[in-house]
Order: structure tokens, then sequence, then C-alpha cells
């Protein structure tokens, strides 16, 4: 217990929460980890935490209970995590969060203020390792050629794009992506997610993501968990994740063992 | 059918009846006080006519001091207009429910709306009292009454904002400066100008009558010449006046559709 959490970018024993005003658990008990360099889905259906769960390890979840540490470091329920280690870990918006009325250039430089000098940025100045990231990034997720444009000018998907490319040039250890493709068509969700599997292998980040869509995530994750009304009810390779266990995760029976509310 | 008890009763129809009754109540309350000679309206018709052919035609000799007492007038709308611009960028964000505590941002609001409830006349009037005369209470008089206005307009800008970039630039670990830099600032900064310009034109047309106090300006040449029933110099400034207003509106119409 003393060395094991500094060698796991996630381990998460006991997380408990509920809403303000909801009688259920957003979150039951949910233990589990994540290996350094591994590509984790966390699927499962609406409402089954896996967004409360990515908000909690990004600490900027209030009010929990269990124990979780991050890239070696306990998470506190009351307050956020500092700046450095906030700069550590990556997190892609499912609504993107993207300043609309920026340059992608911009919106892309926007994910290297957590890594630069506060005074320096302020004043417009970057370093040449922003801008090397930046740049990388922009590469990465084939976007080099709208750096100019103003974000509230772009589709969709050329959207999704720049939420990644700015996670990308944060060079975080750790990234965590909510839905980061449940607003492309079929086609292009299958793209995105393999360009963000892939960049996020070459340079040796571990990326747990969310996704309602078992089967795409199946096609680029090295191992699958699903959650079920705040609980983990599978976790495994790809390989496993057949008909039945799909049936066990999605049906719409509740489970034998519900929780219970809390009072 | 229609019964008597489905008739509004009369005790039903006196509270709808209330607000009309005020309101007739007030106005006569006003006709009938006011010690004026309503026969005087009658007799006044050649009067006026008389006293607008005492303006014709304009003396167009003053136009060197209307000129000067115009572009005071412009300084104190500029350096005034750059003081409220300046106090609420610090007390826009302390009133904004997004940045600031409730026991930050209510009373700052109250301080606001207070500011606002002071006609810019009496600030002046405080203003030269505490710094005598000349354009200086002038603009000060100007900083502080419009700040009243354009730090609310400010802290609303920042409440209207979408949060959802500025907690991504917080994920990222980006410090509450480097947020209102880039997430607060590119969402605000058309409402800021549109506002901003807005409250320039206002500014420069309350600054028309500051120099009636003592507070700098053309409004001094205007007290002066129809004090002194000079009406022809009088004619020449409102004319000046008009003319700078409607250049203004012009200007600050064009400026406001380029920002938007």
């Amino acid at each position: 217990m003393m060395n094991t959490p500094g060698l796991l970018p996630i381990l998460a024993t006991g997380l408990v929460h509920t809403y303000v005003g909801n009688r259920t658990w957003a979150l039951a008990g949910v233990d589990f980890a994540v290996e350094r360099g591994e590509v984790v889905a966390l699927v499962g259906p609406s409402g089954a935490g896996k967004s409360t769960l990515l908000t909690l390890l990004d600490g900027r979840l209030r009010g929990w209970h269990g124990a979780a540490s991050v890239l070696g470091l306990a998470l506190g329920p009351d307050r956020p995590p500092d700046r450095v280690r906030r700069a550590e870990v990556g997190f892609i918006f499912q609504e993107f969060a993207l300043v609309e009325r920026a340059s992608v250039w911009r919106n892309v430089l926007n994910g290297r203020l957590g890594r630069t000098d506060p005074l320096a940025s302020l004043l417009g100045r970057s370093t040449a390792a922003d801008y090397a990231a930046a740049e990388a990034a922009l590469l990465d997720t084939g976007i080099a050629e709208l750096r100019n444009r103003r974000v509230d000018r772009l589709s969709g998907g050329q959207r999704q794009r720049v939420a990644i490319a700015r996670c990308l040039a944060q060079e975080p250890k750790l990234i965590l992506a909510d839905e980061p493709v449940s607003n492309l068509d079929p086609l292009r969700s299958e793209r995105v997610l393999s360009l963000l599997a892939r960049t996020a292998r070459q340079r040796g980040s571990t990326l747990l993501f969310t996704s309602h869509q078992p089967e795409l995530a199946a096609l680029v994750a090295d191992r699958i968990v699903a959650m079920r009304d705040g609980r983990v009810v599978f976790d495994g390779p790809p390989e496993r994740l057949d008909p039945t266990e799909l049936d066990k995760i999605y049906r719409d029976e509740p489970l034998e063992h519900a929780p219970e509310p809390v009072p | 059918m229609i019964t008597a008890a489905d008739r509004p009763t009369t005790h039903a129809a006196w509270p709808a009846m209330l607000p009309s009754l005020v309101v007739a109540a007030v106005v006569i309350w006003a006709a009938a006080t006011t010690e004026t000679d309503w026969n005087r309206l009658g007799e006044a018709g050649p009067r006026i006519l008389e006293f607008l052919g005492r303006m014709l035609p304009p003396d167009l000799s003053v136009m060197p001091e209307v000129a000067r007492g115009l572009a005071e007038t412009l300084r104190i709308a500029v350096l005034g207009t750059l003081g409220c611009v300046l106090a609420s960028l610090v007390l826009g964000p302390l009133a904004a429910a997004r940045l600031a505590p409730a026991w930050v941002h209510r009373p700052v609001r109250s301080l606001l709306a207070l500011i606002r409830a002071i006609p810019l006349l009496l600030v002046a009037m405080l203003m030269v009292g505490a710094v005598g005369l000349g354009p200086l209470p002038g603009i000060l008089a100007v900083a502080v009454h419009a700040t009243g206005m354009l730090a609310k307009f400010y802290a609303e800008a920042l409440d209207d904002v979408d949060v959802a970039p500025v907690a991504a630039l917080e994920s990222a670990g980006a410090t509450l400066l480097q947020r209102l830099r880039f997430a607060y600032w590119p969402q605000i900064a058309p409402v800021v100008l549109r506002d901003t310009i807005f409250r320039f034109e206002l500014n420069l047309r309350e600054s028309l009558i500051l120099g009636i106090v003592g507070a700098g300006g053309i409004g001094f040449y205007i007290q002066t010449y129809v004090r002194s029933f000079q009406y022809e110099k009088a004619a020449t400034v409102t004319l000046a006046i008009a003319i700078v207003i409607l250049l203004i509106e012009g200007a600050n119409g064009a400026l406001r559709r380029w920002v938007s």
C-alpha cells in the first residue's frame, strides 16, 4: 500500500458519492486501478457514474468518500489539486469546452497555461517548449491548416480535434476523456478515437475514456471497465466483452443487489 | 347563466382600481400645488418668437471660445471615461457573483447602486467643493458617477460567460488571472467594448452642463451667455453642441457595428 500508489496512474478504493438532492448513489463503492500506459475504456448505460468518476479523478468533484490516488498522489474530496498536478492530468470535455471566439492556435496554446510562468503568459509570452508542444498537437490531430480559424467557425468534428489537441499540448501523463467522440458520426467517431488512443500510446500517456458505445470502445482499448448503478460490473480485456456480458451491463432490470438509497 | 354570485362585487373591484386612483391623485396633487400662473402660457407665444428672434443671427465671433470650451468638455469626457473604466475593471469583477463570494459582491453591488442614485451635477458640486473649480472636479465627477453603471455592466458580462472553457482551463492548471485573461476576456470583450463606448457617449452628453457648477467645459459659456442675455452667442454654443453630439452619435454607431 505504501509503494503501489506511486506506480499506478489511477488507484481507487471504495469511492462513494451522491449528488445533493439525489436519493441514489452516483458512485456506490468503486474499486479499480489503471496501469501506466494502459488505454482503458469506461462503458455502461447513462447514469452509471462514468462521468462522475472521471470528474472525481480530475479533482473537480467535492464531498466524495473513499480513497483515490492519481499519479501517485492522494486526491482530497475537499480541495482541488495544486497547479502542477492539474497540468499533469489532461481532461477532454464532452462538449469541447473551447473558447469559441478565439483561434484554434490560441485554444491549443491554452493547454499550456498550467506549464508556463503565469505572469509571462498574461503578457502573451510563451516559451519555445509551449510552441513546440502546441505545434506537435496540431500535427498529431491533423488540424495544422486550421490554426488561424476561429473555433466558432468550425464543424463539430474539427472542434473535437481542437479539444483533443489542447489536451495533448498539455503533455499530460494521464488523459481523462469524457465521451470524446459522442458528437461525431460513426465513421468519424472511430477515426478520432483511434487517433486519441494512438497518440496516447506514442506519447506514453495513460488514457481513460468513457463511451456509451462498447463495440467502438473495444476496438481501441486494452481493457474495458463497465459500470452500472455506480458500481464496476465488468473489468477485463475487450475479447471477454461478449453478448452475455453486454446484456448484463445494459439490460433494463435493476441489479439484484441494488444499493440502498441515501437517507 | 350569470348569477349575482358570479359578478365581481364592489369589494373585489376596489383593489384593481387602486393603482389608477394613486396615479390620478399624484397628478392632481402636482397640478394643484404648483404655483404656476397658467395664463402666462397664453401670452407666451409672441414672447417666445421674440426670444428666438434675439438668437438670430448666431454670433459666430465667439467660435474660438466655444471651440476651447468644447475641447475641454471632450477632455473631461475622455479622462472621466478612462477613470470609470479603470475603476470598473476592479469593481466589476468584485460585483460579479461568479468571481466574488456573496459577502463581497453584495456590498459592492449596493455601493454601485448608491453611486448611480446620485445625479452627476450633485457629484460635480461636491467635487468642486473638494478640489476647487476647473476641469479636474469634472473629470472626477464623471469617473465616479459613470462607475456606478459601467462596473455593473462589466459584472453582468462576467456573470453571463460560458463556464465550460473556464473549467477546462482550470483543469489544465491555469491560475485565476490566466482564466480571466484567456477564458473570460475573449467572451466578454465585445460586450465590454460596446458598453464602454455607450458610456463614453453618455459621459460626453452629461459633461456639457458641468460648467454650470464650475466643473469645467462648455457649460461655463452656456451659463455666461444666457445669464448676460447674449442670446446670439448662446445660439452659437447651442448649434456647436448639437453638431458635436450628432457627430459623436454617428461615430459611436459605426464603432458599435464594427465591434459586433
